[in-house]
């Protein structure tokens, strides 16, 4: 073994220790660790649940960060004398299709992958998603930097992601996806279209673009193909036409009318709108779209699926949340506010050790291997060892779904979309 | 005020690195527990077998352990925050903020706000970071806003400094409310100015000659304007210079006949005298903002003022007696005018707590026509904080020694970020126009509306 490769795996069997190690709190919470939002003991609670499956007993807050309002000022009503309900009978599953035509696709638990390209992060990161996302019977999205060959053999858990740059939108990557996703806004960046700093792009990223190596990759905004949603029609007849069995979901972010907006995207033939709310993550933005434009997706969710069921369309539609969703109780909440399930990115990251610093942009990008495109830091990240810490963090996940439904006495999670009675408000 | 030059140029403010000359502290403390990391090194060392690369290889891709005496004596000034080193060690690493990042600025201005205009002031060049947001879910005033975007309306955006032409120039003055060829009494008094910002008059005690010359430079080269009480014989750029002239300096100023003053509208009578004397100058009048600002503010636009300059505290709260956020004061004199008939005729420029890019298009959203700021100003001029900075005649910044030519680029590069950030918004939001954006409520989203409009029917826990 050259010395390269001693080094790479010194680190590697370092950082995987500490992950494990980290949580046990035997040096306590690290100050430095977490924000706001992601605060350390979410950080740690996710190490300890990718670890173990299960949910922290050793009291790290693994419900709820710290940010002062949305999902963290929420929390479950206490109900006494409900149904008694077997948790291991408890159904997690949610269909991806309501309408009467097309391929019905169902997922186990009310999560699937967030788009996150290769190049923002690596590609064995990539496959470690891709894994995780085939055993467990979910999916997850390419993003927008093209469909890397080794992710090929997981394709029937891979959503093809069409975005404005369109990087790597091949016919035949059409053709791979069982769901195609038109990403028209991401909400840490709503109306600001795709940004791959130079630093990041490899001959192999640039190869996978069709661009220049090491130049700056920004996909327009928005579509320039799409002005109207007669337009967007024309882009789902696309798909439709390369892939008829493709589901074709629709990725926007959360403005005014993003009521609108999915009562748009459901007319033009979409079978999921996925909305991205103005917390979500990215491999870079600029820090003035993270916290100014559009709204959280908390509040997007009522509005959207209280203007569906207005519509009497909601029960032909999925709706899919995003864009800050940390945890299980993230998921519950955003359901009970009215959507179907979550997408999730940013949480399977933190599952495979990022601290949330947000130095994903930098030249070497990612300090543990996950958003960089640097040949020696991806290697941290062993798929098989990123597949199983994933696979780890949402059976926690669904054991506190479950734990959330059989204190209302709930036997599907389908029960609890749009109970916002079950939900208590703090000051 | 624009040049007048041949062809078509695009605005764009050029930007040069200007440095920190005065150091800034580090943001994190790192440490190493020193006898650990001795037998952490013997450790290795053995089970490497002395392989000297792999021993010495460090947790860390920004190089913190890249000194002489690696762990021993840390690089802080290199440090992200990445924690890895925690992760793979520990039992001997601790990363924290540092205590002198965590004193930077007031009650008021965060350690992250500092950072933010320091850099910006620096490099020019707009913040862009990984990961997603990780700050407050809302709060008051400009945090509990949030900017519409649209899916699909144009202008196009094709990277960072790559879209169409998004126009950020306002008009400053007196518009006529009707055009009559056959009959004019009144041409339009307005001049153009190429973004919605410009320098306030700086804190009493703070303005020496060396930041008001860097103040002067900046504004001249951005083509903005600068507030100032002297009439500054001498200083560069007098044609950017907006006077501020108080009863007694009228004369002063009466040769001079300056396209552009300010007044204190708190002594309304001044007004008549200006606009018998400065016939063909814009007169602003400059106000504090408390309850009846909406009211004073009719009443001077009736009496023919051209222009409010609305003033909070350096925080950004009102003089009510109760004190609002500038942004709830605002919408009130906005929505006054409105009311009654006299929007269109005053410019309404806004100051006081404007610290952030996000302020301006904000600002603008609940009612003014442009902004100035002030402290911030100090603040990228690498001023020091000496305490609370609310106070307009006792400002806790306390100005260093700089070399003009440095400070102005400062400034320029400080105006040069926030116009492209300007831009980012307005694009997001569909706009060509900074100018269509003013009181635009409706793109707006209020934390406060949103909460009561979503979280309709959860109970509150009790």
């Amino acid at each position: 073994m050259g010395n390269l490769e001693l080094i790479v795996e010194k680190h590697t069997e370092r950082i995987h220790r500490g992950l494990e190690v980290l949580p046990t709190l035997k040096h306590g919470l690290p100050e430095g660790l977490g924000n706001k939002r992601w605060t350390g003991d979410l950080i740690l609670a996710t190490y300890e649940q990718a670890l173990t499956g299960d949910i922290p007993q050793n009291g790290l807050e693994y419900k709820t960060g710290n940010s002062g309002g949305g999902f963290d000022v929420l929390g479950w009503k206490t109900h006494d004398g409900v149904a008694k309900v077997d948790q291991d009978q408890i159904d997690l599953s949610i269909p991806l299709n309501k309408r009467g035509e097309g391929e019905k696709i169902e997922i186990p638990v009310p999560i699937y992958g967030g788009g996150m390209s290769f190049g923002s992060i690596s590609l064995n990161f990539m496959i470690a998603r891709a894994r995780a996302a085939r055993r467990l019977g979910t999916y997850t999205s390419t993003g927008e930097g093209g469909y890397p060959d080794q992710i090929v053999p997981y394709r029937n858990h891979v959503i093809t992601q069409v975005a404005t740059g369109m990087f790597g939108v091949r016919e035949e990557t059409i053709q791979y996806a069982p769901i195609v996703e038109f990403k028209y806004a991401q909400g840490a960046k709503p109306g600001l279209g795709g940004h791959l700093l130079a630093d990041k792009v490899t001959s192999e990223v640039a190869k996978m673009r069709e661009s220049s190596m090491f130049t700056s990759l920004y996909s327009p905004f928005p579509f320039h193909s799409v002005y109207s949603v007669e337009d967007h029609k024309k882009h789902v007849d696309w798909i439709k036409t390369v892939n008829p069995r493709a589901l074709v979901s629709v990725k926007v972010s959360t403005p005014t009318d993003v009521d609108m907006v999915a009562i748009g995207s459901y007319y033009a033939g979409a079978n999921v709108i996925h909305i991205d709310g103005g917390y979500g993550g990215t491999g870079a933005a600029p820090e003035i779209a993270k916290k100014n434009i559009a709204m959280p997706v908390e509040y997007a969710i009522p509005k959207v699926h209280d203007y569906l069921v207005s519509e009497g369309v909601r029960d032909e539609i999925t709706l899919m949340a995003s864009g800050g969703i940390r945890t299980a109780d993230d998921v519950a909440k955003a359901i009970a506010l009215g959507a179907d399930g979550c997408v999730v990115a940013t949480a399977e990251a933190v599952a495979v050790g990022c601290t949330h610093c947000g130095n994903c942009e930098r030249g070497r990008g990612c300090q543990v291997g996950i958003t960089t495109t640097d040949p020696e830091l991806s290697q941290f990240i062993d798929p098989e060892w990123g597949e199983k810490r994933i696979v780890n963090l949402f059976n926690a996940w669904s054991k506190r779904l479950r734990i959330i439904l059989a204190s209302f006495g709930l036997e599907s999670i389908r029960d609890l979309r749009g109970r916002k009675d079950l939900l208590v408000r703090f000051k | 005020m624009q040049a007048q030059e041949t062809g078509y140029r695009r605005f764009k403010i050029e930007s040069r690195p200007a440095p920190h000359v005065y150091p800034i502290p580090n943001r994190f403390d790192v440490r190493a527990r020193k006898i650990r990391l001795a037998a952490m090194l013997v450790h290795e060392a053995f089970e490497y077998r002395f392989e000297k690369e792999v021993v010495l290889s460090r947790p860390c891709i920004y190089g913190v352990f890249s000194g002489h005496f690696g762990g021993f004596k840390p690089l802080k000034h290199k440090c992200v925050g990445c924690m890895r080193c925690v992760q793979e060690y520990p039992h001997i690493m601790t990363v924290k903020p540092s205590e002198a990042y965590k004193k930077l600025g007031d009650s008021f201005w965060t350690p992250e706000m500092v950072y933010t205009v320091w850099n910006e002031a620096s490099t020019g060049k707009i913040p862009v970071k990984g990961m997603g947001y990780k700050g407050a879910f809302g709060g008051e005033g400009f945090d509990g806003i949030w900017t519409d975007m649209s899916e699909i309306v144009r202008p196009t955006r094709d990277g960072v400094y790559g879209r169409e032409y998004i126009s950020t120039s306002v008009d400053v003055g007196r518009k006529p409310t009707s055009i009559d060829l056959d009959n004019v009494i009144e041409t339009p008094r307005t001049i153009e100015i190429p973004l919605p910002i410009i320098f306030d008059e700086l804190p009493n005690g703070t303005d020496n000659d060396d930041v008001q010359t860097a103040v002067a430079l900046a504004a001249g080269k951005v083509g903005t304007l600068d507030v100032a009480r002297e009439t500054r014989l001498g200083r560069p750029g007098p044609e950017n210079l907006l006077p501020l002239i108080d009863e007694e300096g009228i004369e002063d100023y009466e040769e001079k006949q300056p396209s552009i003053l300010e007044f204190d509208a708190e002594k309304p009578s001044v007004l008549r005298k200006l606009l018998t004397r400065f016939d063909r100058s814009i007169i602003i009048g400059r106000l504090p903002l408390r309850e009846d600002s909406g009211q004073v503010a009719s009443e001077l636009a009736r009496q023919g003022v051209h222009g409010l300059h609305l003033y909070a505290d350096y925080h950004g709260r009102d003089y009510s007696r109760d004190p609002r956020h500038i942004s709830t004061a605002l919408r009130d004199v906005h929505q006054q005018l409105v009311r009654d008939g006299l929007r269109d005729q005053v410019t309404i420029i806004a100051s006081g707590g404007i610290t952030l890019a996000e302020h301006v298009p904000k600002a603008i959203i609940c009612g003014a026509d442009l902004v100035g700021i002030d402290t911030t100003i100090l603040v990228a001029l690498q001023a020091e904080f000496l305490g609370e900075t609310r106070n307009r005649a006792n400002c806790g910044l306390r100005p260093r020694r700089i070399n003009p030519e440095w400070g102005a680029q400062r400034l320029v590069n400080l105006m040069g970020v926030w116009h492209d950030q300007l831009i980012e918004i307005l694009g997001a939001m569909g706009m060509r126009d900074v100018r269509r954006l003013r009181g635009d409520i409706g793109r707006s989203m209020m934390d406060s509306e949103l909460r009561e409009q979503s979280f309709k029917g959860i109970a509150w826990a009790t």
